[in-house]
Parts: C-alpha cells; sequence; structure tokens
C-alpha cells in the first residue's frame, strides 16, 4: 500500500458531538481523516442549491460539506444515519435519513459509508462500528474492537474536558492529539445564561452567527449541554416532570432544565435552526417552565437568511435586560438588609454599577 | 443501566390507563381522520361505550387549534387538539389516541395534548392505541379497558362490524375515484358515495355488514359512464393526516376527478387495518410497507419514521406500473415528508413520472393551489397521449 486510504468526515450534525470518537475510530483503522472546511456562506450557498428550500439550515450545511469534500478530492465520505441513540428515544427523521438525503441530492459518483445506529431495534455501537469497518472492507473483529476502544477513550476525553469548561472547539482539538487537560478555575462573571440548542447549531460558528464569543465579550458566563453530564441532563428532565423523546434532547432540555433546577443562570438563551419540529416542541416545554420560575428565556431562529445585525440586537437587548433584573434584585436585596452570600454580592454589585 | 431504570420511572409517571372514570360512565371520543368515525363508533357502541364524534374538520376547528397550540408544531396536532377540545366540550371524558404508522413526532403529540388540555382545566383520560406495533391482544386490551365488556360475542359482533364497514367504506371510495371521472352526469358518483356512507354507518348486523362490500360494487354499476374517455390515473401520498382529511388538502380527490383524472390513494385504511391486526400467521400476503420497502430499495435503504419510505416506494411502484402521475401531500415542516420531497425529485426523473409535491399549512391560498393542480394534470394529460399516440404510430408501422 503507497498511499494511505482516506476518510472524508463532514463538518456538520454529528461531527459536533461526536468527532473525537470517528477520529480515532478510523486512525486506529489506519485512516487518514479528512474534515471539510469550516462553514461559509458560499458553503451554505452550494449545499442549498441541491435540496428542497424548505429543508433546515443544518441540512442544507451538511450537503455543502458532502460536497466540500467531494471537492478536495476524497471520495469515501462517511455519512451516518444515527436512528436512535437509546430504546425509543429517536432523532429527527432528517438526521435518520442523512444517507438517503445524500444519496439522492449530491449527483456525483463517491464511496459512501453510511452506518446504521439504531438501539431500538438492538443495534448498539459494536454493530454501528462493525457495519463501518465492513463497508470498509475490514472484517477481523480484533482491530475493530482496538479501535472502538480508542474511539471511546478520545471520547471520554472530549467530554470530560468540555464539561470542565473548556471551550468546545480546543476540547476536540485536545481530545484527537491526545491532550488531556481539565480547567479548575472558574472565572466569577456577573452573568449567566444557558443556552439550549444542538451541538451542529451552537458550535459552528457561521450558523450559530457566533453566539458563543459574542456573550462572553458581553460578560456573560455561558453553559451549554456540554457542561452538563448525561446523568445530570436525564434527571434534571425528570425533575421538571417531562419525559425524554428526543435523542438530542440532553442537550436542549436537558441542559436547560438542569440550569434551571439549579438556579445557577440568569436567562436561557434558545437557539435553533427556522422550521425546526423537534426544537418547537423542546423549547415550548422550557418557556413553559421559565415562566414558571420566573427566568427570562429569549428564542432565537436563524435560517441562511438570518442578517447578523438584527441578531446582535437582539442579542444585546436581551443582555441588558438580564443586568437591569440583577441591578434591581441585587438592590431589593440589599434594602432588605438580608445578605446571605455577602462578600460575593458586594463583589457583584461593584462590577455591575461600574459596568 | 442508569437509562434503563430512569426510563422505568417515567413509565409509570406517564402510564396512560386511569382508572378513575368508571367504564358506564365513560364518553369516549377520538380525532377525525377520514371516515373512521363510522366503523369505530360501530364497534364502540356494540360493546356498550358512549361515543361523541366531533364535527368534521373546517375553519373552526382549524382556528381553535392554531388559538391552543404551539407555532411550530405540524397540522394535524393542531387539527386533532382541537378535535379534542369539541368533543370535551360535548361531555367526552375518554380520548383516543391512534399512533399512526409513521412513528414520527406522534408520542410527543399525546404528551402535549394531555398537558394543554389538562391546563384547559379539562379532566379526561387518555388511551393511546398504537395500531402500528400492537396486534390483536394489546387492541382488544384497550378496549376492555374503555368498555369493560365482558361478553365475548360482543366482541365478535363489534369487531365483525367494525371491520366490515372498514371495507365498505374503502371499496365505497375506490368505486368513488373510479366513477367520478368517467360519469356522464356530475356529481352522480359522489351522490352514491354519500348513500352508502349513511346505509353502512346505519347497518347493524354481522350479515348486513358482511355483504356490504357486494352490494357497493353492483349498485355502483348503475351509474352511467363514458366508456370511451381517456382517463388517467394519478397516486396520491404523503403522509397520513393530511392525506385523509378533506377539509386540509382541500378535497384533493374531488379536484382532480372533476378534472377527470381517477385517483388512487395508497393510505386505505382496510389494507392498514389487515396488515396491524391479523396475527402474522394468516397473513402471508406482502405487506403495504412490505411492498414499499422493496421498491424503495434504489433511493432509500432503511426507513427513517413518519411515511417517508411508503411516499418513495409508492411512487416507483406507481411508475412502473403504468401509474400517469403522482400528487405528494405533506403539512409545512413534516420532517419525515421533506426527506420525501428530496428524495422525490431524483425519482421522479429516474423513472419517468411526474410528480408534484404539495404543501399544506394553514394558509394554502385555494387560488395558487388549484392552479398548480391544473398545471399538473395538463402535463399528465399531455404526457399520456403523446405516450399514446407513438404507441399507436408503432403498431402501425410494423
Ligand atoms: S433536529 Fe431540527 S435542525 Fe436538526 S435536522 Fe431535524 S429539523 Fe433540522
Ligand atoms: S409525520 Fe409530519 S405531520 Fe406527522 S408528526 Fe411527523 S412531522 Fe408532524
Amino acid at each position: 500500500m503507497l498511499e494511505q486510504k482516506k476518510i472524508g468526515i463532514p463538518r456538520a450534525i454529528s461531527y459536533y458531538n461526536n468527532y473525537p470518537f470517528y477520529y480515532g475510530f478510523f486512525s486506529e483503522l489506519g485512516f487518514e481523516v479528512i474534515l471539510s472546511d469550516k462553514t461559509t456562506t458560499g458553503l451554505i450557498n452550494n449545499g442549498s442549491e441541491c435540496v428542497v428550500s424548505d429543508t433546515c439550515l443544518p441540512i442544507k450545511v451538511y450537503v455543502g460539506h458532502v460536497l466540500n469534500l467531494l471537492d478536495k478530492g476524497c471520495d469515501t465520505i462517511f455519512v451516518p444515519s444515527l436512528q436512535s441513540t437509546a430504546h425509543k428515544i429517536n432523532n429527527c427523521s432528517k438526521v435518520r435519513g442523512l444517507p438517503e438525503i445524500i444519496r439522492n441530492v449530491v449527483n456525483r459518483r463517491f464511496n459512501m459509508i453510511e452506518p446504521t445506529l439504531d438501539k431500538t431495534e438492538g443495534i448498539g455501537i459494536k454493530e454501528f462500528c462493525k457495519d463501518i469497518a465492513n463497508q470498509l472492507k475490514i472484517y477481523d473483529n480484533d482491530i475493530i474492537n482496538l479501535a472502538m476502544k480508542k474511539g471511546w477513550q478520545m471520547y471520554d476525553n472530549f467530554v470530560q474536558m468540555a464539561k470542565s469548561g473548556i471551550s468546545h472547539q480546543e476540547a476536540m482539538q485536545n481530545a484527537i492529539s491526545g491532550k488531556f487537560s481539565l480547567k479548575n478555575i472558574d472565572v466569577v462573571k456577573p452573568l449567566s445564561v444557558v443556552i439550549m440548542g444542538h451541538g451542529y447549531n451552537l458550535f459552528d460558528e457561521r450558523i450559530s452567527m457566533n453566539i458563543l464569543k459574542k456573550l462572553e465579550k458581553m460578560g456573560v458566563k455561558v453553559y451549554t449541554g456540554l457542561n452538563v453530564s448525561r446523568e445530570e441532563a436525564m434527571d434534571a428532565i425528570q425533575d421538571i416532570g417531562e419525559i425524554q423523546y428526543w435523542a438530542n434532547e440532553l442537550d436542549l432540555t436537558g441542559a436547560a432544565a438542569y440550569y434551571m433546577q439549579k438556579r445557577k443562570v440568569d436567562g436561557i438563551i434558545a437557539l435553533s435552526a427556522f422550521g425546526c419540529g423537534p426544537d418547537s416542541l423542546m423549547v415550548d416545554e422550557i418557556q413553559y417552565h421559565a415562566k414558571n420560575k420566573n427566568i427570562p428565556m429569549i428564542v432565537l431562529t436563524i435560517d441562511e437568511h438570518t442578517g447578523e445585525a438584527g441578531f446582535i440586537t437582539r442579542l444585546e437587548a436581551f443582555v441588558d435586560m438580564l443586568i437591569r433584573k440583577k441591578r434591581k434584585l441585587i438592590a431589593e436585596k440589599a434594602n432588605l438588609k438580608h445578605m446571605p452570600e455577602k462578600i460575593n454580592q458586594n463583589k457583584e454589585q461593584v462590577f455591575l454599577t461600574r459596568a | 443501566m442508569q437509562a434503563k431504570v430512569s426510563k422505568e420511572i417515567q413509565l409509570n409517571k406517564y402510564s396512560q390507563m386511569d382508572d378513575n372514570i368508571k367504564a358506564k360512565d365513560r364518553i369516549i371520543a377520538w380525532p377525525r381522520m377520514g371516515r373512521i368515525d363510522i366503523p369505530l363508533k360501530a364497534l364502540l357502541l356494540t360493546l356498550g361505550a358512549k361515543v361523541v364524534i366531533p364535527p368534521a374538520n373546517s375553519k373552526e376547528t382549524l382556528e381553535l387549534g392554531v388559538k391552543n397550540s404551539i407555532e411550530g408544531i405540524c397540522l394535524p396536532y393542531k387539527l386533532n387538539l382541537a378535535n379534542y377540545i369539541m368533543a370535551l366540550e360535548s361531555g367526552a371524558n375518554t380520548l383516543m389516541m391512534f399512533q399512526a404508522p409513521g412513528s414520527c413526532r406522534l408520542g410527543n403529540y399525546t404528551k402535549m395534548a394531555q398537558k394543554t388540555l389538562k391546563k384547559m382545566g379539562y379532566e379526561f383520560d387518555m388511551v393511546i392505541f398504537d395500531m402500528y406495533k400492537s396486534k390483536m391482544k394489546q387492541t382488544l386490551q384497550a378496549f376492555w379497558h374503555v368498555t369493560r365488556c365482558i361478553n365475548p360475542f360482543k366482541y365478535y359482533k363489534a369487531f365483525s362490524l367494525g371491520f366490515n364497514k372498514f371495507f365498505a367504506i374503502d371499496e365505497a371510495e375506490k368505486q368513488m375515484f373510479y366513477y367520478r371521472p368517467r360519469e356522464i352526469r356530475k356529481g352522480e358518483a359522489e351522490k352514491y358515495y354519500n348513500k352508502w356512507l349513511k346505509i353502512i354507518d346505519e347497518t347493524n348486523t354481522i350479515m348486513g355488514a358482511k355483504t356490504l362490500v357486494k352490494k357497493i360494487k353492483k349498485d355502483f354499476k348503475n351509474i352511467e359512464i363514458d366508456g370511451k374517455k381517456n382517463v388517467p390515473v394519478v397516486y396520491l401520498l404523503g403522509e397520513f393526516f393530511v392525506l385523509l382529511d378533506p377539509y386540509t388538502n382541500q378535497n384533493v380527490e374531488k379536484v382532480l376527478g372533476e378534472m377527470g383524472i381517477e385517483v388512487q390513494r395508497q393510505i386505505m385504511f382496510s389494507g392498514w387495518l389487515e396488515h396491524v391486526l391479523k396475527p402474522s400467521i394468516f397473513y402471508n400476503k406482502e405487506s403495504h410497507r412490505e411492498r414499499c420497502v422493496r421498491y424503495a430499495k434504489k433511493y432509500m435503504k432503511r426507513a427513517i419514521g413518519g411515511e417517508c419510505i411508503e411516499t418513495i416506494g409508492d411512487t416507483v411502484y406507481a411508475a412502473q406500473n403504468g401509474v400517469d402521475g403522482v400528487i405528494h401531500l405533506m403539512p409545512f415542516s413534516c420532517m419525515p415528508e421533506i426527506v420525501s420531497q428530496n428524495i422525490l425529485s431524483k425519482v421522479s426523473k429516474e423513472e419517468d413520472i411526474p410528480v408534484i409535491t404539495l404543501v399544506l399549512d394553514e394558509q394554502t391560498g385555494k387560488a395558487g393551489y388549484i392552479t398548480r393542480i391544473e398545471a399538473f394534470v395538463d402535463l399528465v394529460k399531455r404526457k399520456k397521449y403523446k405516450n399514446q399516440n407513438k404507441n399507436l404510430r408503432e403498431r402501425t408501422t410494423v
């Protein structure tokens, strides 16, 4: 073998949650992993051209990334169908049908590696990995198991690092290059929010209009689904009396419910794609509880035409409102002379009056 | 492990079979789905239950539904919710929910509808029928739960009435689809259909119900038709609820029939019922779904929820069996059907069959809608006549 075999992975949809696993798995199998470029407007336009206009933005982006890989000369592309991630916990039909969409809308010749994960039908990660390997003509179970182990290891590291507060990008970089570090000191910021949204929306800087960095710049501490463990998220969903229905629910309802219950945050931001079915349900659930608990919430909907200016204006207005609310609260508390967390509050007060 | 435990807790917490309403006080209602009300009513009445049937969907229904649900949710949910509200208003206290073939947002629907209705102050018990996965046993249990009927003969009678009425309605529909484009006196087929619906509804004996299909077939033959008329056949397919609801699809069946098209709808109740309720040992025919999976293979390798694979499979089947065109109906933002829509353009090209997708939402304007159908019908007719002429020429030259 002269050249190392290559596999292309689109930087979209499950990339954002699972890439470390994919990377570990494929590189251990002896493949060079080729990633598509970061999302750009041009890439979105290319993707949009192939699908009907009612398709949601993340899927258009996905198609764009597949085209990008093909343009790079990569002709083996990994397009998984993640049907269900636990018994009867399904993904949205479009995520489930990614290979079906790609097969029919991308009119170019290439080799699509399309494994299925469907725990409802008893097709777990093991079968999923075997499926991938077999499609790549690798049949040795020992090799497959080893690769899987490598995948898990990178994935676990990623999850731990991200949970400790390291940024998504950095945690991913570290994980795939075998580094491990945890963030111990949490910078105290006067305001904090939780963003509920799919990983592929939040961490794609083009789709999310860089909302994370923008908030940090405004002095807001941001929590996402990455900062909550699986168990915590599931418990939180139960705590507020809901049941998990969607595979992505932990990143949305789970994260929001967790921070809502712990009363750690001053506000909730929902970021979702226009026309997204699951999001509309989950956001509605959280809105209901947020209202009951008197936590401000804003819903930001995005599509390929969303203008950045308007988006920022809305975000800033929301943050301003949070600041005003908090100031008032602190003032009231000060008047009541009821200051259990004296030191902390004073600090916040000083900061807020200065800001 | 953790996941498993918590799921069990969840199941208990949301267990649907409340028992706080006595069987004799139960008044049962269910959402509108085609004419399912006729057989279901017969079935439940025979078992000794009381029922309420919400009025057919209309502008009022839709408005009520829209007012009480969130914006992003799909049209079928809004209509179902309104059906429930209307039924509860007229005294229902037990709501039945059917899990239709797809397993898309429906699981969530029920949960949400329940919450919304409770918030609105209604008291009721919700019983869920998973018509897709459950077999005879669960179905019987559910009916036992709402009626507490223990007389086996009554069950026999109830199911026999219900089933035969299902089949009769399907037959009457099929006949109407055939006769409507061919009838000489406009509107006659529909008159026959309505007449038969009434008879089906009023039939009360097992024997009577069993002979319905035969009688319907015979009776429709009395309609005078233009035998020489060239009638193209068009398949109607797509999402279950909009396909079966004449209000949401703006009676597309009738519109097409009057344009001289014979429609065939792929989701018929009896086919579905047969496949669902008959124990698999008695069922050795290929089911509709199995056929769809087989025909869709070139384009789809897996089902992805909803009726997506049916849509694709039926379209391919249509193309390979001389059907002249396909109309694909879907509610706005329907996830599985958006996938279908994306795949269909390729199917249409490769299988050489005209396909049009009609997206239905709350504001579908009638005028634009009809114009699009007209243009499509023109295309279908032109294509059909062209092919026929070509065949004719080939035959004469040989
Ligand atoms: S979950 Fe929402 S955003 Fe994601 S693919 Fe489905 S519809 Fe699109
Ligand atoms: S199949 Fe479509 S209409 Fe039905 S629940 Fe799913 S998204 Fe809604």
